[in-house]
């Protein structure tokens, strides 16, 4: 099935507005292969949103120094959480009998985040025409976007492995452990690395001097 | 075909990335090429500033023609610039004019008759009526002398229950109040500075710093037994390391250590009510290296206007900030040139002369306010005053001299504020990083702007509402007809 253009953005309003059905729907109905062009979509205008706040958003909101934005860096910062929600959601509900897939993982995470892109997206505009006392709508806008966003994780997450809302909490909440687990590995494991490229040149920097 | 376009098109995506990953600043080149003067910006870089004093001349004991000094450690300067040397290691007190020529010299006192001296004093104060304090330290007491240097009073050896038994009073600066009030600091007291009455008798401790402590230091404190605790070093509050009085009676401190605020300003309570306004806090360099450590601030000299300066050891650089907490300009530095110390101790203000004192040179470096110290200090001062229309034109003028000083344009946006020009000031609030005057003059921007296009604006909503309703009411009655032909 071709997905339609009309399509490709009616169904991720549908499903922010109604996360049980849309999230059903994502699971059991849809073609695979278009949600998942769509989850790429969406994380893609996340990473736009992102660059163009630290860049364009109006100073009252804005405490980036545009001298020192890297748009590669902004990048990761939104890539790398979200890889590492998966990864560690995924690992988690293999060992805890869920039932959903990495590829449902990654679109239902994605899915989830429509809510920031679609309520940070206008603040860049709408913060350069804001006074100090109106930045409080922009923190509240904001509060309201992640609130909304960890809802639709929470429903994606229990539609997505059919679990129970408990254990649906306890899964989000030991995936945040296991992404801290992640990250120090990661980090770890650069570090090991580091040391061992510069035993490495240090080993043929001696033999070069000597020879 | 297909391939040759794909080649051209990496090499093109490569160029990007390539321009993406080597985008790097110009290195900094100074305007004015004979200092090294610089400043922070907003952002906490350090940007290049053309310099606000420039050494002018360096005051020896041989230049005085006297002996030279050994070990001076403390300095003031009076109200009529006289300029008062404590001059330790020789044990006296040298006095000049404002053109550093010798007046006397101060090496004894009369006690019930008898001569006495001071042993390694640290500490000088010079009252409004000219009267000296000395704390004279391995003497373990505070002398009072007049004008004439005849003896007042000594405070030795305080008595109360405040102090341990075994204190020993060993004071190392001080000041005096116009109450008459003595403020001492004195070494190893970590409860702040120790307060005499008029009679010279200890009242209390004034404006202790609070205990700091390292989270992880604390942590393997809990995990260590009792002999290795009694190994590891105590949590204490921070010593201080200098105090200064302003005109109005509240001591500025510097603490050595870098603590929380390393700068203080004690009402008389001993609360701190340093305003830290500034885009940083009054805290010494903010770039440093990791061997060298954060600025080591050994003494506080405050001017007019609520402007002070204070010296910082370890690099040997002069930091004066306007009594909002903004960083103005910072000079000095460790070195062999002339403007440059070995051992910096002792800082004074003499009108628009800044006069450091060299421990280990014993001598003093005279610092002449240049052209764009001038200005600033003027423009700091016109607005502290209340008159901002002299203060915004000074600003621009010390603006033009240093585009990198973010502080001044805040100067100018509140007159373009004032003068009804509320774009530009907006412009002018931003670039200086000022949220809450620029706040105020977008707010009034906003509403002229407004005022001047209601009407068409509103015009063109009402009629793209218009035309919206219309369009869905046309397309409902067209749906509705083929509906009704399907049927």
């Amino acid at each position: 099935m071709q997905a339609s253009s009309k399509q490709l953005y009616q169904y991720p309003l549908h499903l922010i507005f109604h996360p049980f059905d849309g999230y059903w729907e994502m699971k059991y109905e849809r073609n695979q292969r278009n949600s998942l062009l769509i989850a790429f979509m969406i994380l893609m205008l996340l990473v736009i949103t992102k660059i163009l706040h630290a860049q364009y958003s109006g100073f009252l909101i804005n405490l980036s120094n545009p001298k020192y934005l890297n748009s590669l860096l902004e990048m990761l910062y939104v890539i790398i959480p979200v890889l590492f929600w998966c990864v560690a959601n995924w690992s988690l509900t293999t060992l805890m009998d869920g039932e959903g897939k990495f590829s449902e993982i990654f679109m239902s995470t994605c899915f989830a985040l429509v809510p920031l892109f679609l309520i940070h997206f206008p603040w860049i505009w709408l913060s350069l025409v804001i006074s100090q006392q109106e930045t409080a709508f922009y923190y509240f806008s904001n509060a309201l976007a992640v609130v909304w966003t960890v809802y639709l994780l929470f429903v994606g997450n229990m539609t997505v492995h059919q679990y129970t809302p408990a254990k649906t909490v306890l899964t989000m909440l030991l995936t945040l452990v296991a992404m801290a687990f992640m990250a120090f590995l990661c980090l770890l494991f650069f570090s090991l690395v580091q040391q061992i490229v510069s035993f490495v040149v240090t080993i043929y920097q001696e033999l070069v001097l000597r020879g | 075909m297909r391939r040759s376009t794909w080649n051209k098109r990496k090499s093109i995506i490569m160029g990007m990335i390539c321009l993406l990953l080597f985008v790097q600043e110009a290195p900094y080149v100074n305007a004015d090429g004979k200092t090294d003067a610089y400043h922070y910006s907003f952002w906490g870089d350090a940007v290049p500033s053309p310099a606000a004093y420039e050494a002018t001349t360096i005051i020896t004991g041989k230049k005085l023609n006297t002996t030279p000094m050994k070990e001076p450690s403390d300095m003031h300067v009076t109200a009529n610039q006289h300029v008062f040397v404590l001059d330790s290691g020789n044990g006296r007190i040298i006095e000049m004019d404002r053109n550093f020529k010798l007046v006397r010299t101060i090496d004894s006192f009369e006690q019930e008759g008898k001569e006495d001296h001071f042993k390694n004093p640290q500490g000088l104060y010079v009252t409004e009526k000219g009267h000296l304090l000395v704390a004279d330290s391995d003497n373990h007491r505070v002398v009072h002398l007049d004008e004439q240097g005849k003896l007042v009073k000594i405070v030795s050896e305080p008595k109360s229950d405040l102090l341990k038994a075994d204190f020993q009073f060993k004071p190392m600066r001080i000041v005096m109040d116009k109450g008459e009030r003595i403020y001492v600091m004195a070494e190893g007291v970590f409860d702040g500075f120790m307060e005499f009455s008029a009679d010279g008798t200890f009242s209390s401790f004034i404006g202790a710093n609070r205990v700091q402590v390292d989270p992880v230091e604390y942590l393997w404190k809990r995990f260590a037994t009792r002999e290795q605790r009694s190994q590891m070093v105590m949590f204490t509050p921070t010593e201080f390391t200098n105090l200064d009085m302003d005109e109005e009676g509240f001591i500025y401190a510097t603490s050595g250590d870098r603590g929380k605020d390393p700068v203080k300003k004690l009402n008389a309570q001993g609360t701190d009510i340093l305003r830290r306004e500034g885009y940083q806090t009054p805290q010494g360099d903010l770039l440093y290296t990791q061997e060298a450590g954060p600025s080591r601030l050994i003494d506080v000299d405050v001017g007019d206007s609520d402007m002070y300066s204070v010296l910082d050891s370890s690099k040997g650089r002069i930091f004066t900030y306007n009594g909002d907490g903004y960083l103005l300009h910072i000079y000095g530095g460790i070195g062999n040139r002339l403007g440059q110390f070995n051992t910096p101790v002792a800082l004074e203000r003499a009108g628009d002369r800044m006069l450091v004192l060299d421990k280990a040179l014993g001598e003093i470096t005279v610092f002449q306010t240049t052209e764009y110290g001038r200005t600033l200090h003027e423009a700091v001062r016109s607005y502290y005053n209340g008159d901002e229309d002299q203060s915004s034109v000074l600003f621009a003028q010390a603006a033009e001299m240093n585009a990198n000083l973010e502080y001044a344009y805040a100067g100018i946006g509140k007159a373009l504020l004032r003068q009804k020009e509320y774009a530009e000031s907006a412009k002018y609030f931003k670039r200086s990083m000022e949220p809450k005057g620029y706040s105020k003059a977008f707010l009034l921007y906003r509403k002229e702007l407004m005022r001047e296009h209601f009407s068409w604006m509103m015009s063109g909503i009402f009629l793209a509402v218009a035309a919206i309703v219309t369009v869905i009411i046309v397309r409902r009655q067209k749906r509705r007809t083929t509906n009704a032909g399907i049927k």
